[in-house]
């Protein structure tokens, strides 16, 4: 049992970050499809600081300001340009998988990965073995719950929240008590810069402490299913994002179970499978493409 | 009225231009404290503009802007909003997702940094008590009725000290109770010292309610501000309609513009009395004992019986939200018909879609223009020869170049004001696309035109045109069902009245008309 809780959480905490950046741009009314790029930037800067510094804060340091400087690009391409956000957003995407190839490739040469020489700390590190198998964990886990709480009462407690719910919901409204919807979403979306950022260095220091092109695998695209899963709200998206990592950790256990009885790629493919159905459901549940269709329009007149 | 020390608010020589069209030029208007102002004028004549301009929502392109004696800098809501302006808008502008709580809250400005549910309906409750604005806290926008929204609304605006208050056509969306309701919620807020602009262009209600009278026309300044008592209904609508549009004006037209008293009369300035009442051969439409289920616009229809004659102009009154547009979406195939009967000129259509309805002379002009009505992006002669792309077999070839001529010649019957017809249909103003919509949808084939809220929207010359055309097309032997929420536009060119509440047919009345009896089938109050 502790082992599964362990690959649920290994698997599930950089989605819930991500998913996390991806909910404070949907209250901000932009559905951020730029998450994946901006999660491999956050793996390949944590790892690339780290390497090319050995300090862990520099790495930890140069993937957030890159990933906010990706969201600001975002922002500005959307918000000032006046670009579709799907496409600007499928566009960085594009723009971190490869930039973080590009990367690798200048510094590296033709290497497959680059190899960390630490990770993150870990518990058992600074708890002592108190936390018995769960030492393995990285800080990153711990702060996790927390993050979900904080951004959750930021996001449905504070007036701040109201006015960035506002801004996305119905910008005319914002504007009409003085607040400005563009900078509303410039600040959410850098917030979920910095998120990003620690979601893809939990991928890449938390357990593996390696970086290899596309290993995000899609996990921006699932985390902005759990956003639609989770209808937008910081805690239900969290619960989303974790229930398609148990779907994962189940894939993992059950690749042990069968061996080569069952196909590796059918077990591997079950979260993305999770997430296809959860999309769906919450489709059923509340008129999803519809309420989708609504938010990608931003009234304002 | 000698004003008091400063004015509440002043303008001094306002221009505002969108791209090449002036929406104001040279507006200089002191208003005094403690009054209701009005200031009306038509569709385009720079009210809704000069609401933005002294709220701070749009920037002028010159201009000042003194608040309280106080030079505001303009452009900047949360400056004028300090400075103590609000505007409630037109089209209410709060989020459909918010409480009624958190509706209060987004845009206040004191009071703790992190709230509880509990205690943001407890610091709210008492504020909306005071205001006579009944609601829960944990209403959801979306769920309130109209008028409890428009409370909800003013209560936005009043959260902070609030010394003037702009309300943006508030009636527009209010049953006759609900005008009155509003307009002694204001009175109560003038006796607490709030100067309040009402831009209206209803003049009945601008002579009921108003201190002075400000008259926009064309965006420039025409009269005022003149004490309400020193002008009389006529005078006002000389002066908003301006002398030029006003021959177009039929006297019933004009009667239904400025609200006439003794409405009683103006129905019957046109002579209803010789149409037949039922007129032999097959009604226009016949809908027998119609039942849907619940619509995503509106509530389900319970047990609707209507008959439109020929020759007959049937008005559909009723506030808005109470199955209007799931009547108008029952008859054009997008509602769930659970039971009932549809015949049009004859012909049984329930189980008929839409293409066969519009085969049997079926014609709606739909509730909304610019989405329901025309694809903005395509051009006009697109739009205007959509109606023939449902008949005939599907691979078909089309000649654009012979719709163009013929789009051309038909919109030139129509008067549409328009350079080539291949212009999209965004470019037209309101009134142009309402034209260009009843030049497809007005054909010499219907048999039953469907005009939902036809004049919203529009100016008087436009609005007298659709009314005009309306007319015409009952004197062709065409059936109209005409929906509205303008209840002077029903009483002046409707032969029979039905009033629906609820998504039922509650009452039907025919000329004269008595506006109490209609508002209060209207509010289910009888």
């Amino acid at each position: 049992m502790d082992e599964f809780i362990i690959a649920t959480l290994r698997y599930g905490t950089p989605l819930v970050y991500v998913t996390l950046a991806g909910v404070l741009a949907q209250r901000a009314g932009i559905w951020n499809l730029g998450l994946e790029g901006l999660m491999i930037v956050g793996c390949c800067a944590s790892v690339l600081g780290l390497v090319q510094t050995g300090s862990l804060l520099f790495g930890l340091g140069l993937a957030v300001v890159l990933c906010v400087l990706g969201s600001i690009l975002l922002w500005f391409v959307v918000e000032k340009l006046r670009a579709n956000p799907i496409i600007a957003g499928l566009g960085l995407t594009g723009l971190g998988l490869g930039g973080t190839d590009l990367a690798v490739q200048a510094i590296y040469g033709s290497q497959a990965s680059v190899t960390a020489p630490e990770g993150l700390p870990r518990l058992g590190a600074i708890f002592g073995p108190a936390v018995g198998p769960y030492g393995v964990l990285s800080i990153l886990v711990v702060l996790m719950p927390f993050v979900v709480i904080g951004l959750w009462i930021l996001l449905r407690r504070t007036r701040f929240g109201l006015q960035l719910a506002a801004a996305g919901e119905h910008p005319f409204a914002a504007r009409s008590v003085g607040v400005s919807p563009s900078r509303m979403r410039l600040v959410a979306l850098s917030l979920g810069g910095v998120l990003c950022a620690l979601g893809g260095a939990e991928l890449a220091l938390g357990s593996l402490q390696i970086f290899a092109y596309g290993m995000t695998a899609g996990r921006g695209f699932m985390g902005f299913s759990a956003v639609i899963f989770g209808g937008g709200h910081p805690i239900g998206s969290s619960f989303a994002a974790l229930f398609f990592s148990v779907v994962g950790a189940i894939g993992i256990r059950a690749q042990l179970m069968f061996g080569d009885r069952v196909p590796h790629d059918l077990l591997l493919a079950l979260p993305y499978v999770a997430t296809v159905a959860g999309v769906w459901i919450s489709g059923r549940l509340r008129g999803g493409a519809r309420a989708a269709a609504v938010s990608g329009e931003l009234r304002d007149y | 009225m000698a004003p008091s020390g400063a004015p509440a608010l002043e303008c001094r020589d306002v221009s505002v231009s969108y791209g090449p069209v002036a929406a104001l030029s040279g507006v200089s208007l002191r208003l005094a404290p403690g009054l209701i102002h009005a200031v009306c004028g038509q569709n385009g004549a720079g009210k809704t503009t000069f609401a933005r301009v002294a709220s701070g929502l749009v920037r002028p392109n010159r201009g000042a802007l003194f608040i309280s004696g106080q030079e505001v800098a303009t452009g900047n809501v949360a400056r004028a909003r300090a400075a103590g302006v609000e505007l409630v808008h037109q089209s209410f502008a709060l989020p459909p997702s918010f409480t009624v709580a958190e509706a209060m809250e987004f845009g206040a400005e004191k009071g703790t940094p992190i709230y509880s549910r509990r205690g943001l309906e407890a610091r709210w409750k008492q504020h909306l008590e005071n205001l006579g604005v009944r609601v829960r806290l944990r209403d959801r926008i979306r769920d309130l009725a109209v008028e409890q929204q428009q409370g909800v609304e003013i209560a936005r605006a009043l959260v902070a000290e609030a010394s003037v208050l702009i309300l943006d056509e508030p009636t527009a969306v209010l049953s006759p109770t609900g005008v009155e309701m509003l307009f002694d919620r204001l009175r109560n807020l003038k006796a607490g010292g709030v100067t309040i602009l009402l831009i209206l262009h209803k003049i009945r209600e601008v002579l009921g309610v108003a201190d002075t009278v400000t008259v926009l026309r064309g965006g420039k300044l025409v009269e005022g501000p003149l004490p309400a008592g020193d002008t009389t209904p006529q005078r006002l609508a000389h002066a908003i309609v301006g002398s030029a549009a006003e021959q177009a004006l039929s006297g019933a037209d004009e009667a239904a513009l400025t609200g006439a008293e003794g409405r009683d009369l103006g129905a019957s300035v046109e002579p209803v009395a010789s149409v037949p009442a039922t007129p032999a051969g097959p009604v226009a439409l016949e809908i027998a004992g119609a039942s849907t289920r619940a619509d995503p616009e509106g509530p389900a229809l319970a047990d609707i019986d209507l008959a439109v004659g020929r020759s007959e102009i049937v008005g559909v009154a009723g506030v808005e939200g109470n199955g209007q547009r799931t009547l108008v979406r029952m008859l054009a195939n997008l509602a769930d018909l659970q039971s009932g009967r549809i015949a049009l000129a004859g012909t049984d259509v329930t189980r008929g879609a839409l293409a066969a309805r519009r085969g049997a002379g079926l014609r709606i002009i739909p509730f909304e223009r610019n989405t329901e009505g025309l694809s903005l992006a395509s051009s006009l002669w697109e739009n205007w020869s959509a109606r023939q792309l449902l008949f005939g077999p599907l691979l078909k070839l089309i000649s654009p170049a012979a719709w163009r001529r013929d789009c051309d010649l038909s919109l030139k019957q129509w008067d549409v004001r328009y350079a080539t017809t291949t212009q999209p249909a965004g470019s037209l103003s309101g009134g142009n696309a309402q034209k260009l919509i009843l030049a497809r949808e007005v054909d010499a084939d219907a048999s039953l035109i469907i005009a939902a809220q036809p004049t919203r929207g529009l100016d008087v010359g436009a609005t007298a045109f659709v009314w005009k055309s309306l007319r015409a097309a009952r004197e062709r032997g065409c059936g109209v069902l005409l929906i509205s929420s303008d209840l002077d536009e029903l009483f002046d060119i409707s032969d029979r009245l039905i009033v629906m509440l609820s998504g039922r047919i509650v009452a039907e009345f025919r000329p004269p008309y008595s506006l109490s009896a209609v508002g209060a089938a209207m509010t289910g109050a009888r």
